[in-house]
């Protein structure tokens, strides 16, 4: 059956009537001013899916600039019932087709993610220059206590040094921290990039012997010494390329806000048991009773229920009030307490500090 | 030469061009199927269901029976993404992240280089445009040729962001001169194959409209903020704000009223009196702009009244609140539907003269326009 049918070539917009018959497996036109062309349809591609009662318009692999309108509605229901890859549109093929790749991006990107938050994280770290540490720990601190007051004696700087100093017994090569005290009504404590270390007020009021302050000094100088706090750092500012890069740019600045800053204070539990077993061995190695420790930990998780920020005007509480106290950051602390063994029987737990110093530190906040 | 003499020059077989639009089925089908792949791809199947949307829209607009051809694809579209991705989103989230490391969280660096940003995406909008429309002009085919922009994106660009500075240095009087030139610059620019649209016109038709909606802005805000005053006067607001005797709780019940107050009339004036307003330039421009387009000689007419414009911009907004966005290619439908209901073209066009563009085929589109959300398809 032959019909009449529109052919434009490409080259120019001018239409050509054809004479069209299907021959085989092929289509055959030819027109006045259009040569005889076969086409397989095999080969045909819709340009739209077919509505009834409009034309169909079809192109070929051969030539795909060009255009064939078909209008005679018995010939396109045949040659669409013959051939079903003519229907075009959505099918099963399309659909597969988007969830094979979707499947295929996805574990893409968790591989990617997981190169950028576990793996990169610590190789970068070690490779930051003294200076970038350092300025980004002074950021760290300075977001931190906000106006709080750095609380500073002679009698509580001496117990300071002398803690360290005992934990420098078990271990020479120890890393250089710098431990500053704030006058803050949260209990935390807490290391930055550049080897800072942050203990409040509270944590001092609550503590009742210099072996329990000596405990927690020791978990912070862990995560000083595996570069916690410069991995978090990296970890974080991975995660807002990745979310930047997921949404296309949309994602909200994770590095520049409040959030970001408490994702910052969140280690892994792999890294919190990494710092506390550095703090078990250092204490051990110099003969610090750990179970002054242990003792802490238990007592601050008693304590937990009751802290509740003394400021209620939100713009005056510094970041470690809008994070919360201790327990907040540090996760599944029930079981790292019972990690926490007493010295053997053979080793006698040394004098940290006088009592004098233990008092003045104590009292540093006034 | 005349239209007279342009018109004799045709030979006899030119044709004069009708627009129409000839719905399809399968728009809502499109609509859910492109919802739910956007939902199981995290919505990277946007590329792909924009592509499926245009080609169905573009396919009801009829010239002369025969429909437009979308020819763009889905990997086009992400391609353009991921260029731009490349060479913008990444590189500043890349610094953004060097900067957290180098100089902590809370740097002031963060803030200059969000604000540089910004003015890169002011500097580049109209790059965005140029380029989506220039890709969207060569994957549109009728007959068998394809559109094309000929000119430089970047010389839109800079124009484009002059003339974003001059509006509103000059409190917005300037619009109708820049409109034009900018409307000059893209149309002039605009090819069908190798036929070439041409836009002559000056702006001065259109400041009277400008200078009546804005006049009557003016007035709009200056009487919603003379009822708020007076009302609020009259009510013993002011009295009762300075008035330490009244306890606490009745002032806070005032002042919760005066804020209502103030939302209503802001949201009135704002969101639906000032853009109505509005709508009345927005239908003499759309009209002038089309008179001023010529088509090898025939002339547009665009029959955009005021209430039409009103009418297609509150139903769109009714379909993106109520289908949460996701009505997006109804909206889309409706723009071009509009377009295409209300054009014409005086006189005639020898469309068999019309050869082929030979203006080069990139093969990545829209990525800026993208990332930035540039408006319009």
């Amino acid at each position: 059956m032959a019909i009449e049918a529109v052919f434009f070539d490409g080259e120019t917009a001018r239409d050509r009537v054809v004479t069209l018959r299907k021959v085989d497996n092929d289509l055959e036109f030819v027109g006045a001013d259009t040569p005889l062309t076969r086409w397989s349809i095999k080969g045909l591609h819709p340009i739209d899916p077919p509505t009834p009662g409009q034309p169909f318009r079809i192109t070929h692999d051969s030539r795909p600039g060009t255009r064939l309108v078909l209008r005679d509605q018995f010939f396109i229901d045949g040659l669409i019932a013959q051939n079903k890859h003519l229907r075009g549109g959505y099918g099963w093929r399309h659909i597969w087709h988007v969830l094979g790749w979707t499947v295929t991006g996805l574990a893409g990107a968790a591989a990617v993610g997981y190169v950028v938050l576990t793996i990169l994280p610590g190789q970068v770290a070690g490779m930051l220059p003294d200076s970038w540490r350092n300025r980004a720990g002074d950021q760290v601190v300075k977001s931190l206590v906000g106006d709080a007051k750095r609380c500073q004696s002679r009698g509580g700087n001496e117990a300071v040094t002398a803690m360290v100093a005992a934990l420098a017994e078990g271990k020479s090569d120890l890393p250089p921290v710098s431990v500053e005290i704030y006058d803050l009504p949260v209990l935390n404590a807490f290391a930055t990039p550049g080897g800072r270390i942050i203990l409040t007020r509270q944590l001092l009021s609550e503590a009742e012997s210099p072996a329990e302050v000596t405990g927690v000094l020791a978990h912070e100088i862990g995560h000083v010494a595996y570069l916690h706090p410069e991995s978090q750092l990296v970890r974080v500012a991975g995660l807002q390329i990745l979310i930047s890069t997921v949404t296309g740019g949309g994602g909200t600045d994770y590095t520049a806000n409040v959030a970001g800053l408490a994702a910052l204070l969140r280690y892994s539990r792999e890294a919190e048991l990494q710092a506390d077993a550095y703090a078990r061995d250092i204490m051990e190695a110099g003969s610090i009773d750990p179970t002054g420790l242990k003792k802490f930990f238990e007592k601050i998780m008693k304590l937990e229920k009751f802290m509740i920020p003394d400021s209620d005007d939100n713009s005056k509480k510094s970041l470690f009030d809008k994070i919360g106290n201790i327990f907040s950051t540090h996760p599944g602390t029930e079981d790292r307490i019972k990690n926490i063994v007493p010295l053997p029987v053979d080793k006698k737990p040394v004098v940290i500090m006088t009592e004098a110093q233990w008092m003045a530190l104590k009292n540093i906040c006034g | 030469m005349n239209d007279s003499s342009i018109a004799k020059s045709l030979p006899a077989n030119a044709e004069a061009l009708a627009f129409s639009y000839v719905e399809r089925k399968g728009l809502l089908k499109l609509t859910i199927m492109n919802l739910l792949l956007n939902i199981v791809t995290l919505w990277f199947y946007r590329f792909w269901a924009k592509t499926h949307v245009r080609k169905h829209i573009w396919s009801c607009v009829h010239i002369n029976g025969e429909p437009l051809e979308y020819t763009g694809t889905g990997m086009e579209l992400f391609k353009g993404f991921l260029v731009v991705l490349a060479v913008f989103i990444l590189p500043y989230a890349v610094f953004s992240g060097v900067v957290y490391v180098v100089y902590g969280p809370e740097s002031p660096l963060h803030i200059i280089a969000y604000i540089a940003l910004i003015f890169l995406i002011q500097v580049l909008w109209g790059f965005a445009i140029y380029k989506a429309r220039k890709y969207q002009l060569s994957r549109t085919q009728w007959r068998g040729i394809r559109g094309t922009l000929t000119g430089s994106a970047m010389i839109y660009s800079l124009l484009y962001f002059g003339s974003q500075i001059a509006k509103s240095m000059s409190l917005g009087w300037s619009t109708p001169v820049l409109n034009t030139v900018l409307q000059e610059q893209i149309t002039n620019d605009m090819r069908f194959g190798d036929a070439a649209f041409k836009f002559k016109g000056r702006a001065g038709p259109l400041y009277p409209t400008y200078a009546m909606c804005w006049l009557l802005t003016g007035a709009a805000i200056i009487g919603a903020l003379v009822v708020f005053f007076s009302s609020a006067a009259a009510s013993g607001y002011f009295q009762d704000l300075f008035n330490s005797d009244k306890n606490l709780g009745d002032e806070a019940l005032h002042w919760l009223g005066l804020a209502l107050v103030v939302l209503i009339l802001f949201l009135l004036v704002a969101m639906v009196l000032i853009p109505m307003l509005w709508a009345i330039y927005t239908a003499k421009e759309l009209r002038t702009f089309a008179t001023y387009t010529r088509f090898d000689g025939a002339q547009f007419q665009l029959s955009a009244t005021t209430g039409s414009v009103i009418w297609l911009t509150i139903v769109n907004l009714l379909i993106l609140i109520f289908t949460l966005g996701q009505g997006w290619p109804y909206i889309q439908q409706r723009l071009v539907r509009f377009m295409v209901d209300r054009l014409t073209l005086d006189g005639k066009v020898d469309i068999d003269r019309i050869g082929q563009s030979t203006a080069k085929l990139e093969g990545r589109g829209e990525g800026l326009a993208d990332a930035f959300d540039v408006g319009g398809f």
